[in-house]
């Protein structure tokens, strides 16, 4: 016998009783503005979060990013055509190559969840899912619009077939590996900036 | 005119064997409740030991013993939270494909309480009249607290104990480290875990160390007692019985 | 330590000895407990969740044959492969077949603790591949040639300058000179250490927390990113997964989700969570281009319909070994195999035999922590006694206890013998207690007076005294 008919025969013949259907879960409401608790736990798990009023501002808030972390006028920038149309200007040096461990690298988040801070990332061909976890600074821009309350809620919008890699993104990578003290940027991104905008 | 409740006294065989002032003080604590307490003659054991080592028919027999005991009183009470879980949570899972007996230890499983949960949530007692001067720690031992859900009823009772300050331990809800036939198959482990509620105990500024389970205080008491750390151990009914003032767990004469 | 789980005994009395590993689990058990509480009590109805947690994962134990069954549909109609495992040696033959195929040299690995179960390492290194764990406490085990001893914090045994002695010997590319004192420079270095061999791996090997049957998704939890860099980067991606973490969908994930960080790190969620559904799209450049699902059994699908069931319904977070004050006086090393602490206790004789893991279910005092904490209510005390039962049934138990307790019950079952025998015992160890109060040893080599007296008995028996009111 196969170990495929093996395993499923032993089961088979092993099951007892039935268990109810578990019944549907509904996850605690989200009590005041989404934004406000994305923010507010983003900013909790070490993420940077900054509100801008449009698209138009994020170069000028990039270039601000890396001047406050002493870090030279360069980012590297996705496929992802959205992202290469904002007003770059020459302020800035654009790199289209995959980032370094030491580099700042720009991402578009379709979708993020106000429970618990996080950005959903899904694979597309513009979107390499490996791009955020190569550099060593992310800038994250999401609009406040899709900031959705649960995992859920971004699961229905997200909808069904599913990408071949969908990416929850809370906050830099981190370990607690060594003596149970948190470092940041373990493997993925040492630091983490989410750029809101509202428009 | 009411109808004192029917009681009847599961005294435990750590108790019945070692140290009868802790069954004594449990059927003051009852009848002063305003129980008539009974105390079956063919009881020995709960049967706990057989279970806990897997000797499921062992443990079944003595159970159906206990049940048949115990049948036609209004209430089981036991001064311990380890005894109590065996026969009102695992004597009906023991018994479940018994024909007979699987009904009746349900229904005796309805009826059975460790002592001070008993006597505050059943009978209604907020307060004892008894005197004892000393800081006292009280250990939750796991049974009592996770099986019995006893937790704040000892602690209201003693609190009403003229003279007594309850000093909390760091850790009341840790395990000291007794768990029946754990403590001798695992000696090396039971003894870490013993001294690590003495410690606590010591931190405590505690003179007296107490609980609601005697195999927890024999432990901890023949550890102490081993090193020299001269912490009092009492059960908690002794205290609020106000019979206190005998020799405590292991303190000797000489 | 002799890492026989036999060895149960030896190695505790090296644990209890170890003062470093003493500090060690100090440091874990506060900082897991107080951040799981923290988190829970932020979170509000936690029970709601617990509860709704416990009954997704009996559902999805009770309809485990038909849930394996649409995942593996659904992996294959997203162009993945399903392998199914009986045993660990199934297991590696799978992997190696498929690795031997891929062409593949190195192999970089995200945790997983079911590659522990089957000792793929082992079997990879003699076959020529050569596995790189990646995650950081998984890496520097590798290089110790340790164990793991927590099943998500693996070397949380280890202090920073074990750590840094570890690196210096291993890393003999960088400066001699280098300074090792603080944990970002052992972190940073890890980091730049492992960036290349991610790179360079023909092949990457995670686990699964869960799997999603509706999707043929598999979704994986970390906080350091190497999962992701593991399964993204070189062209075969292999997920190796126990057979029991299949769920219907993506919504009970979310649950469960919920329920694991929390209870395991005290996070609200990790840093990375990541769904897996198959290969890269035609039009995708990144990501595995094959993607392989091996399930393994080794004794899971015999645990259905007996008393050890629930275990399955398992999400490894760890809360129970967190809480258990035998781990935590011990440590992970001590139990000699995979899964220590309650949940080994519970699923050890599963896997490999009560022969070989008896103590596990044995070395415990019941004290229920455990279950309490469980995110998904497992009684994990009563699988215990059900392998104690299943031990002493099949004669497996040791003579002396045995012998003893059918003593003890031959009396208790027959009143009058019994009380006779106390009213005697009473007396007899009150005499030898003396004026002192308590014994200080019996005859017979005991394990309580190794390390305790025994208080003196009053010298009569309650039932007696009652009688002669």
């Amino acid at each position: 016998m196969s170990a495929r008919a093996d395993i499923l025969s032993t089961i088979r013949m092993r099951r007892t009783g039935s268990k109810p259907q578990p019944s549907r879960y509904k996850a605690p409401p989200i009590a005041g503005d989404q934004v406000e608790r994305f923010a507010e736990r983003a900013t909790i798990e070490a993420a940077e979060v900054r509100i801008l009023g449009s698209l138009g501002e994020v170069p000028d808030a990039v270039a601000d990013i890396l001047r406050a972390r002493n870090m030279a006028a360069s980012v590297h920038l996705p496929p992802d055509a959205r992202i290469g149309a904002l007003p770059w200007g020459t302020a800035i040096a654009l790199e289209h190559t995959a980032p370094g461990p030491n580099d700042a690298a720009v991402a578009l988040a379709p979708f993020a969840i106000a429970e618990t801070g996080t950005l959903v990332y899904t694979s597309a061909p513009d979107t390499p899912a490996s791009w955020h976890f190569r550099p060593g600074l992310e800038i994250a821009i999401v609009a406040a619009g899709n900031i959705l309350p649960h995992l859920e809620d971004v699961l229905a919008r997200v909808g069904k077939p599913l990408p071949s890699t969908i990416n929850l993104v809370t906050g830099p990578s981190r370990t607690g590996d060594i003596e149970q003290t948190l470092e940041l940027g373990a493997h993925g991104p040492k630091a983490l900036v989410i750029l809101v905008v509202k428009n | 005119m009411s109808v004192r409740p029917r009681v009847g006294l599961f005294v435990t065989c750590l108790v019945d064997l070692v140290r009868p002032q802790i069954g004594f003080a449990a059927v003051k604590l009852l009848v002063d409740a305003g129980c008539e307490v009974s105390v079956p003659a063919s009881q020995t054991c709960c049967g706990q030991p057989a279970w806990n080592a897997g000797k499921d028919a062992d443990a079944a027999a003595i159970a159906r013993q206990v049940i048949d005991a115990f049948e036609g009183f209004d209430y089981v009470v036991v001064p311990s939270g380890s005894c109590g879980g065996m026969l009102r949570r695992h004597y009906p899972e023991c018994l479940k494909n018994d024909p007979t007996y699987a009904a009746r230890a349900r229904a005796m499983a309805a009826k059975t309480f460790e002592l001070m949960s008993f006597l505050v949530r059943v009978r209604g007692v907020t307060k004892v009249d008894a005197k004892f001067d000393g800081r006292v720690a009280y250990h939750d031992s796991c049974s009592s607290l996770r099986e019995m859900g006893v937790r704040a009823e000892p602690r209201q009772l003693l609190a009403s104990v003229a003279g007594l300050t309850i000093t909390e331990l760091g850790e009341p809800e840790i395990c000291c480290g007794f768990g029946g036939l754990f403590s001798v198959k695992y000696p090396e482990i039971s003894e870490q875990m013993a001294d690590g509620k003495i410690a606590d105990t010591l931190s405590t500024g505690a003179d007296v160390l107490t609980g609601p389970d005697f195999g927890c205080l024999l432990h901890l008491a023949g550890r102490m007692k081993r090193q020299g750390i001269a912490v009092k151990v009492r059960h908690a009914a002794e205290i609020l019985a106000g019979t206190s003032d005998g020799p405590a767990l292991g303190e000797g004469t000489g | 330590m002799n890492l026989d789980p036999r060895n149960f005994p030896q190695n505790v009395h090296t644990a209890l000895g170890d003062t470093r590993l003493k500090s060690a689990l100090a440091r874990l058990k506060t900082h897991f407990s107080v951040s799981r509480k923290k988190s829970i009590a932020r979170f509000g109805d936690f029970e709601t969740l617990r509860e709704t947690g416990r009954a997704i994962r009996d559902h999805a134990i009770e309809h485990l044959d038909t849930l394996l069954e649409t995942f593996e549909k659904n992996v294959t109609a997203r162009c993945g492969h399903v392998h199914w495992a009986r045993t660990p040696a199934e297991a590696c033959e799978i992997i190696l077949t498929i690795l031997r195929e891929a062409g593949a040299k190195t192999v970089t690995k995200g945790k997983t603790m079911v590659s522990e179960e089957i000792d793929l390492n082992t079997y990879l290194e003699e076959a020529g591949i050569a596995p790189v764990e990646t995650d950081l406490g998984e890496y520097i085990i590798q290089l110790r040639g340790e164990p793991p001893s927590h099943i998500i914090a693996p070397a949380f045994h280890l202090h920073k300058d074990q750590v840094a002695e570890t690196f210096r010997k291993a890393h003999t590319t960088l400066d001699p000179d280098r300074a090792l004192t603080e944990r970002s420079a052992l972190v940073g270095e890890a980091r730049t250490m492992l960036r290349a061999r991610f790179a360079a791996a023909d092949a990457g090997i995670t686990g699964a927390n869960f799997l999603s049957a509706a999707d043929g998704a598999a979704v994986i939890v970390t906080n350091e990113g190497n999962g992701d860099l593991t399964r993204l980067l070189p062209k075969t991606h292999i997920v190796l997964t126990g057979i029991e973490k299949v769920v219907a969908n993506m919504d009970e994930v979310a649950v469960l989700l919920r329920l694991l960080t929390r209870s395991a790190t005290g996070q609200d969620i990790t840093s990375y969570v990541s769904v897996m559904t198959g290969p890269r799209a035609a039009d995708e450049t990144d990501g595995p281009q094959n993607f392989h699902v091996v399930l393994v059994d080794h004794g899971r699908s015999d645990l259905i319909g007996t008393e050890a069931q629930d275990i399955l319904r398992c999400i490894r977070c760890s809360a129970c070994m967190n809480h258990c004050p035998i781990y935590m006086a011990v440590g992970g090393h001590a139990y000699g195999a995979t899964y220590p602490g309650p949940l080994g206790a519970a699923l050890n004789p599963g896997l490999i035999g009560m022969a070989l893991a008896h103590h596990h279910p044995n070395a415990s005092t019941f004290c229920g922590r455990c279950e309490e904490v469980c995110p998904v209510k497992i009684p994990l005390p009563k699988i215990m006694r059900h392998w104690r039962a299943q031990e002493y049934a099949k004669g497996l138990a040791p003579k002396m206890p045995v012998f003893a307790l059918a003593l003890w019950a031959f009396a208790a079952k027959r009143p009058t013998l019994y009380k006779f025998g106390a009213r005697i015992g009473a007396r007899v160890l009150k005499f030898m207690a003396g004026r002192r109060g308590a014994v200080r040893a019996l005859p017979l080599k005991n394990g309580w007076f190794a390390v305790r007296d025994f208080p003196a008995p009053q010298g009569q028996t309650f039932q007696e005294m009652w009688r002669r009111r």
